[in-house]
């Protein structure tokens, strides 16, 4: 537009908004640091602490220091226009073992943990599992899929690969990898297991189809936790995708959760044990064939035991459908909900539903809007603020999703916060 | 009895330090640790980043008009609505309109296409908020 402005900024955000400037080519853009949060404070703490306060990166007065930014003319070296040229780097790196385990930890390559050296031998080992190009492009990924708020990267079959190798993962894994990996074609864009947002989020894959026999998935006791090979490597290589194929889960940058998830290690498999459940798979739910191989992305906050919600219940007779209604309303308005079930609490919800979409539907509210936007208060004397918009509800109640999986020993089941994203055919990746 | 217990407990573990030690020190494990690999990168791949101007500044913010604008992140309404009151205050020479964005289906993240037309025409500079 050519109008000078400044966008105000808390500064926890500091590192992440100087590097997100960088990326949009206007490096020295003038924002103004405040100190956060101001969520739920008072008028008068907000005019006390935030407006007559200090900019805590600068340590300069707020008001001040901001009518500064709007009028000190630009500097030379704001004044640059010249195009930055990144790359990837070196395409090998040569050590001994010991030096490149360190370096690939130094360099933030890895989780934290021991990862199989990427050699080329094992690279062409694991590109057995795939009959496609090792040079195709498979999608673009940054920490933020929902919108162009980070720079995407670009990835090969050869880049999953190697981060498939890194992850201890078989070559018959690798059509599942690349086909997480994927460009939505909605959106052109791969959806990240390691979300920049400061919920914390973990992403989550619903596996259905033959391939979780062949390939060795567990769906029994412990199948939502590292019990198996393909279910334990298959999730940790996802996360190692996010991390060096989209930029994702860098402290400070692109990774801002303020209490972090220990389900991003991982990230949460779900193999669904289509034999014990008395409902549809997921997959053919969505409109696949019984039998045909598909995975499911979610994102969210994650699954706990249903005994973690105040609003379950314990006895001799147990209203499951009505607990899962229940936790619905009290996961909250912005994600949504997903019910991990056991077979024995399928069999019980089947008793009162014959399908789960009758269930969804019967669990599912009219949408609502997002909590924090409530009519802006006017400032005195100043302009009357606008009147309140309706918001998005980001997906909310209206996407419940129900998955049958585990072991039939106890009663128990898990329910959190995960929104579903959308079903990848795996074969199409063989 | 149990004096010849202990002796061979302890012959069992001199023997076990003497095994472990000679395991350490072979030099086929320190061979293999010294061999030189060549690895893959595993990364992706960065785009160029094409530059954008900043805008010129202005002079001065007297006899000026700055657009006040809430994303709608919540808490934003108190805080750019207080920063408004400090222009009227501080700043009287200097014309300071808050503006909620109307964004309905794009949340804080979304363009309101009419705002950004009336900025356009009527604003000398924007302040912009909230980034969380």
């Amino acid at each position: 537009m050519g109008i000078p402005a400044s966008a105000i900024v808390l500064a926890e955000f500091y590192e992440q908004e100087k590097e997100k400037a960088r990326q949009e080519g206007m490096p020295g853009v003038r924002t103004q640091w405040i100190q956060g949060p101001v969520w739920a404070k008072t008028r008068e703490e907000m005019r006390r602490d935030v407006i007559e306060g200090i900019n805590p990166v600068s340590g300069r007065p707020v008001m001040r220091e901001l009518v500064e930014k709007l009028t000190r003319p630009l500097t030379a070296e704001e004044k640059k226009m010249e195009e930055i040229k990144q790359d990837r780097g070196p395409e090998t790196y040569t050590g001994t073992r010991e030096e490149l385990n360190k370096l690939f930890l130094e360099k933030r390559f890895t989780d934290f943990l021991p990862i199989v050296l990427p050699t080329p031998e094992r690279m062409d080992e694991m590109l057995k599992g795939t009959s496609h190009d090792p040079d195709e492009i498979v999608g673009r990924m940054s920490p933020t899929n929902t919108g162009d708020f980070f720079e995407y990267w670009t990835f090969t079959v050869r880049d999953v690969a190697v981060n498939a190798v890194m992850a201890g993962c078989k070559p018959e894994y690798l059509p599942i990898l690349l086909a997480i990996g994927s460009a939505d074609p909605r959106t052109g864009n791969s959806k990240e297991a390691i979300s920049i947002s400061d919920n914390g989020f973990v992403g989550a894959l619903v596996i259905n189809g033959n391939i979780r026999d062949e390939i060795g998935l567990n769906y029994d006791v412990g199948a939502v936790g590292p019990y198996a090979h393909a279910n334990t490597t298959i999730g940790r290589a996802w996360s190692l995708m996010a991390i060096n194929l989209g930029n994702c889960g860098k402290v400070g940058t692109t990774y801002m959760g303020v209490i972090g998830n220990p389900m991003n290690l991982i990230n949460i498999v779900i193999a669904e044990n289509e034999e014990k459940s008395p409902f549809k798979p997921f997959s053919v739910r969505k409109g696949f064939e019984k039998g045909e191989n598909i995975v499911s992305l979610f994102e969210g906050w994650g699954i706990l035991s249903a005994a973690n919600w105040a609003v379950n219940r314990w006895g001799g007779e147990m209203d499951y459908p009505q607990i899962m209604k229940d936790i619905a309303a009290q996961q909250g308005f912005l994600f949504g909900t997903c019910f991990v079930l056991s077979p024995p609490i399928a069999g019980f919800v089947k008793a009162r539903f014959d399908t789960i979409d009758e269930l969804e539907k019967w669990i599912a509210p009219p949408p609502q809007q997002f909590p924090g936007f409530a009519k802006p208060k006017p400032a005195e004397g100043g302009d009357a603020p606008a009147p309140k918009p309706k918001m998005p509800a980001f997906g909310g109640f209206s996407n419940i999703s129900t998955i049958v999986t585990g072991a039939s020993n106890n009663n128990y089941w898990s329910a959190g916060g995960l929104r579903y994203s959308r079903s990848i055919k795996i074969d199409e990746w063989r | 009895m149990k004096r010849y217990i202990t002796a061979a407990v302890m012959a069992l573990f001199c023997l076990g330090i003497f095994c472990g030690f000679s395991a350490f020190n072979s030099p086929v494990q320190a061979a293999s640790s010294e061999e030189k690999l060549t690895v893959l990168t595993p990364l992706g791949s960065p785009p160029s980043i094409k530059p954008k101007a900043m805008a010129p500044r202005l002079d001065t913010l007297e006899d000026k008009t700055i657009y006040i604008v809430d994303n709608g992140y919540p808490g934003s309404d108190l805080l750019l609505t207080e920063m408004a009151a400090w222009f009227e205050r501080e700043m009287p020479e200097t014309k300071a309109l808050y503006k909620r964005k109307q964004a309905a289906m794009g949340g804080f993240e979304g363009i309101d296409e009419a705002l950004w037309a009336e900025i356009k025409e009527k604003a000398d500079a924007v302040i912009i908020g909230l980034g969380h």
